[in-house]
């Protein structure tokens, strides 16, 4: 059984940007894990789990 | 029958226990759904098929009903489908140890999913198989002649199938699925997946294997277990992206796809019967 990848959805209090990551991105990433990708602040996270039905309003930076 | 080493099994997991047509609607949910996509992916090169079931509101369910309905419209609806049956015994996260597995002593399938082991599931639930359940599953196992796909998800899960082949709880040869990027487990990653072939080689040595990535591992995971002597599982369970922002048509895009990079690696798709053969079950 799987669920698929677990992704933390964050949005950025600086730009708006809405962005995830798969948590096992986190090893890949490290320290940009949860930035964002376009002004490099800190996301605030939304939620997290499996793909949510508003997945695609969501960027994703691997 | 043809030289085997250089035949790769792909096994179909249409369905799974999470998807919802919200997230892709072209996941296959109800009986009639899943059997036409069992079909149209043994007609691309599937030689096996995990099956999940739902209930009549798309949640994951261990009801055995569904099982044998999806069942019973294959066989009816596809007589010529020969394709191999692996019906899980993980569809539910609240299912209780029974109905867990009665449904493979009713229905006799040639293979079940065998998690070997607990863990966290996606940091949010306990996807919880005891000591007992195991013990029990793998002894009705050999006894209703269902092979157990192990299922593992670390390489402890690894050590652990070796601990119930030592207990005589399983019987060689063993087959493992290596499910690669679920939150929890070991990450999707070529070093990652040399591992746990190493581990499994080491541990469980003449054991076959497969392997499948979740989300943005997949490819890298069909293109290693390909090209280290493995064999591939693809499907909506697992993605239901085809590719980086792009949902899937259908399962058995999935499937086409595997089968292009077994031909192009200048090896052969499995066919049912040879999928047998390799993983020593019994028709």
């Amino acid at each position: 059984m799987s669920w698929g990848p677990c992704f933390m959805y964050y949005h950025c209090p600086e730009c708006g940007k809405k962005f995830k990551s798969a948590t096992d991105m986190i090893q890949d990433l490290g320290p940009k894990f949860g930035m964002c990708p376009v002004c490099g602040a800190e996301g605030v996270l939304d939620k997290e789990g499996a793909r949510t039905p508003d997945d695609a309003d969501y960027e994703e930076v691997d | 029958m043809a030289d085997l080493k250089n035949k790769r099994i792909i096994t179909a997991a249409v369905t799974g226990a999470w998807p919802k047509k919200e997230n892709n609607p072209n996941v296959p949910l109800t009986p009639a759904e899943i059997s036409e996509d069992v079909y149209a992916c043994w007609k691309a090169g599937a030689a096996v098929a995990h099956l999940h079931m739902r209930d009549d509101n798309g949640n994951g369910t261990m009801d055995k009903n569904k099982f044998a309905e999806t069942i019973k419209l294959l066989r009816t609806n596809h007589p010529d489908c020969d394709i191999v049956l692996n019906l899980t015994t993980s569809g539910d996260l609240y299912a209780t140890d029974e109905t867990r597995q009665i449904h493979l002593k009713e229905l006799r399938p040639e293979m079940g999913s065998y998690d070997c082991g607990s863990m966290n599931w996606m940091n949010s639930g306990l996807f919880i198989n005891s000591p007992a359940f195991l013990e029990e599953l793998g002894k009705n196992m050999q006894e209703w002649g269902v092979k157990p796909e192990i299922e593992a998800f670390d390489p402890g899960m690894i050590a652990n199938a070796a601990y119930y082949l030592k207990k005589g709880v399983l019987k060689a040869p063993l087959h493992f699925q290596f499910c690669m990027g679920c939150a929890n487990g070991i990450t999707g990653s070529m070093k990652n997946l040399v591992f746990m072939k190493e581990t499994m080689e080491s541990l469980c040595p003449g054991s076959t294997w497969s392997a499948f990535g979740v989300g943005k591992s997949a490819m890298e995971m069909l293109y290693g277990a390909v090209a280290m002597g493995g064999h591939v599982r693809v499907g909506m369970e697992d993605n239901v992206v085809y590719q980086k922002g792009v949902l899937a048509d259908s399962n058995a895009q999935f499937v086409e796809r595997a089968a292009r990079v077994i031909r192009e690696f200048g090896l052969e798709v499995a066919t049912p019967d040879e999928a047998r053969e390799i993983l020593n079950l019994k028709k």
